[in-house]
């Protein structure tokens, strides 16, 4: 790849005002909220003061009734969840088994935005000229790196040779201004019909074009969500991000294709049609979660999305405890912040039924999923050390892991992945989904009080190597 | 002793850890985040970019084999972005009113507008790829010859038509 190519410098003026929403003002805002909940909890007070003295509970066996209701619905609503996304995954996975569509081979333009990326872009582009299809080339988009990674791009910059000939890779040296900005400075120099979006430190597998452009053959299909794998794998840690990636985002997600209603395109793949993002006004840099707002703005304007199981993208996940918490922390926000951003779907289903639908979906998992979650343990622990009852967190525990196996397993047996991933499922409830619901919680708090929060950079060790 | 006791005590015991450990990280984590907080400066309306592209067309064609049979598309054109749409970046010469969202100077001595002129402008939405020639997988369209000038022509109940023609027609009337 170090071959010296003839190259082109020359300056460009990229337009920086994106399409905001007007700002209410915040104290207003939060006036409005404390008044709403207060009427709500006074309502609520009111109602079991008038009401209790009719029936035959006392205040401490109210609390217990409650509990245990709440206990059946949560058990009642997690049930139905489990079997409805199996089962509509399966409708899913029987439907795309009997689909083949050849013979079309659109332009693509492939966006690679960078920030400090200097140990992985190369790799990343590496993957790229290893694709198994023809007709794409490669923009990258250095969003101000303060590292080396300029240089390191300045040198794919040329004609390189890729599986069917040699492949055009253009690079756009812009300030830093956030990863929706890069995405956008690339989506808009490019010229292709459909524009693939990926990040900095992801591989795309040979295949992950061909089969994801094949969707665009139908008219309504406005992107197409790939499937993110992890590639660090091997570690406690990262092998509990696989089995998650698998089981909770890529089954949900195959669940979400069967209806044509894909709630996130994942950052590290995604295949858009131009004009859906055109319509869509490109990404906006107002929420955290970029991917889970242009995916909403798509699907508010009809678009519909689909899943490619195949297409598959390669990304390093997080190593750290904290790392993860950032990344986390910065999704949970930024989904709340995108449900937020698009309330009149959610409020009113007149307008588009599938966007409120996909709408209340993740408020779902985004709010009451962790915070049922946590009140379920909490409930189980006060139970084991108040009352003596400690035999229910074992039930509780070993119907929840055999239920996550079995899912597991399937899910496994589906993406054809590793086997040895099923056994995390047994900890993977007790350990690591409660970890990531108590930040979920914790960033839901911060995020209705308004804390200020800022972009956090995933340090990359570079260990990802083709 | 039994095992579901034991085990009950273990799972007990590891849920509380847990709920510990995931508390005392966010706490960590939001010190550590406070430590790194940055100033968020307000952004400009337009941002100065540098485009680094290649020049001239690919030293080799597509091949002719591959692992999938894909069509094989020329690039005849030197690869050069020149959109007319609003959202696309339009290279001049020199910094002139503000027509697109999108503007560039020329900047560099290397850098020479004469690609300008060699792509087409297609609206917004309908724009060809580069290299990519009519629907997809469709064969290489012929590019239009101009059209070569007659000199002599005869006019007849069908308009005007070349005289070599009239000629050869007459030969067939002889036969």
């Amino acid at each position: 790849m170090e071959t010296e190519q003839k190259i082109k410098r020359a300056k460009l003026i990229l337009d920086n005002v994106e399409e905001k929403q007007p700002e209410e003002d915040k104290s207003k805002k939060l006036l409005r909220r404390i008044i709403y909940s207060g009427i709500i909890s006074l309502i609520l007070i009111f109602i079991i003061i008038y009401t209790l003295p009719m029936t035959v509970l006392s205040f401490k066996s109210l609390i217990e009734y409650a509990t245990i209701v709440a206990f059946v619905i949560f058990l009642f609503i997690l049930l139905f969840r489990y079997f409805a996304i199996l089962v509509f995954a399966y409708l899913y996975i029987n439907e795309y088994t009997y689909k083949n569509i050849d013979g079309f081979f659109p332009f693509v333009s492939i966006i690679v935005p960078v920030y400090n990326e200097e140990k992985v872009v190369g790799e990343s582009v590496k993957s790229l000229l290893k694709l198994d299809y023809s007709n794409y080339e490669i923009i990258i988009v250095n969003d101000g790196s303060t590292d080396r990674t300029r240089e390191v791009a300045e040198k794919l910059v040329g004609f390189r040779k890729s599986m069917y000939g040699e492949i055009k890779i253009s690079l756009i040296n812009k300030p830093n201004g956030g990863k929706a900005n890069a995405l956008n400075a690339g989506i808009r120099y490019s010229n292709a019909e459909i524009v693939l979006c990926m990040d900095g430190d992801s591989q795309l597998s040979p295949d992950s074009v061909k089969l994801a452009v094949r969707h665009f053959t139908n008219p309504e299909i406005g992107a197409v969500a790939g499937n993110v794998k992890i590639l660090n794998r091997g570690k406690l840690f990262t092998d509990l991000q696989a089995l998650e990636y698998i089981e909770g985002l890529n089954m949900v997600r195959s669940a979400q294709s069967f209806i044509r209603l894909v709630n996130i395109i994942p950052g590290p793949i995604g295949l858009f049609r131009k004009k859906a993002l055109e319509e869509a006004g490109f990404y906006s840099s107002d929420t955290f979660a970029e991917d889970a707002d242009l995916t909403l703005k798509i699907l508010s304007n009809g678009w519909k999305i689909y899943y490619e199981p195949n297409s598959i993208s390669y990304t390093e996940a997080p190593v750290k405890l904290h790392q993860l918490l950032k990344q986390r922390y910065r999704w949970t926000r930024g989904i709340l912040q995108s449900i937020r951003k698009h309330k009149k779907f959610l409020l009113d289903p007149t307008v588009n039924f599938g966007d409120t639908f996909i709408l209340w979906t993740m408020a779902y998992e985004a709010l009451v999923w962790p915070t049922m979650n946590i009140a379920v343990n909490l409930f189980f622990i006060v139970a084991a050390l108040a009352f003596g009852f400690s035999s229910l967190i074992f039930f509780w525990w070993g119907g929840l892991a055999l239920l996550d196996l079995v899912t597991a397993l399937y899910c496994v047996a589906v993406e054809k992945e590793e086997l040895r991933l099923v056994w995390y499922s047994i900890i993977y409830r007790m350990f690591f989904i409660l970890i990531i619901d108590v930040c979920k919680a914790m960033s839901t708090i911060e995020e209705f009080i308004g804390i200020r929060m800022t972009w956090g950079k995933l340090e990359r060790v570079g260990s990802a190597k083709t | 002793m039994e095992l579901i006791p034991i085990l009950s005590t273990i799972i007990l015991v590891a849920t509380i850890s847990t709920f510990l450990l995931a508390i005392g990280a966010y706490i960590l984590y939001k010190v550590r985040e406070r430590k790194g907080q940055q100033v968020v400066t307000p952004k400009p309306s337009s941002v100065q970019a540098e485009l680094i592209t290649p020049v001239g067309v690919p030293a080799r064609q597509p091949a002719a084999g591959g692992i999938s049979p894909q069509p094989r598309f020329a690039r005849e054109q030197p690869a050069q972005p020149y959109r007319q749409s609003v959202q696309q970046p339009i290279f001049v010469q020199q910094q002139g009113p503000r027509l697109t969202s999108w503007q560039q100077q020329k900047i560099t001595p290397e850098y020479t507008p004469q690609y300008a002129a060699q792509e087409e402008r297609q609206p917004l939405g309908t724009s060809q790829p580069r290299g990519y020639r009519g629907p997809s997988y469709a064969a290489p369209a012929q590019v239009a010859q101009p059209e070569r000038k007659v000199k002599f022509q005869q006019y007849t109940s069908e308009g005007y038509i070349p005289a070599k023609e009239d000629k050869n027609r007459g030969a067939l009337k002889w036969r």
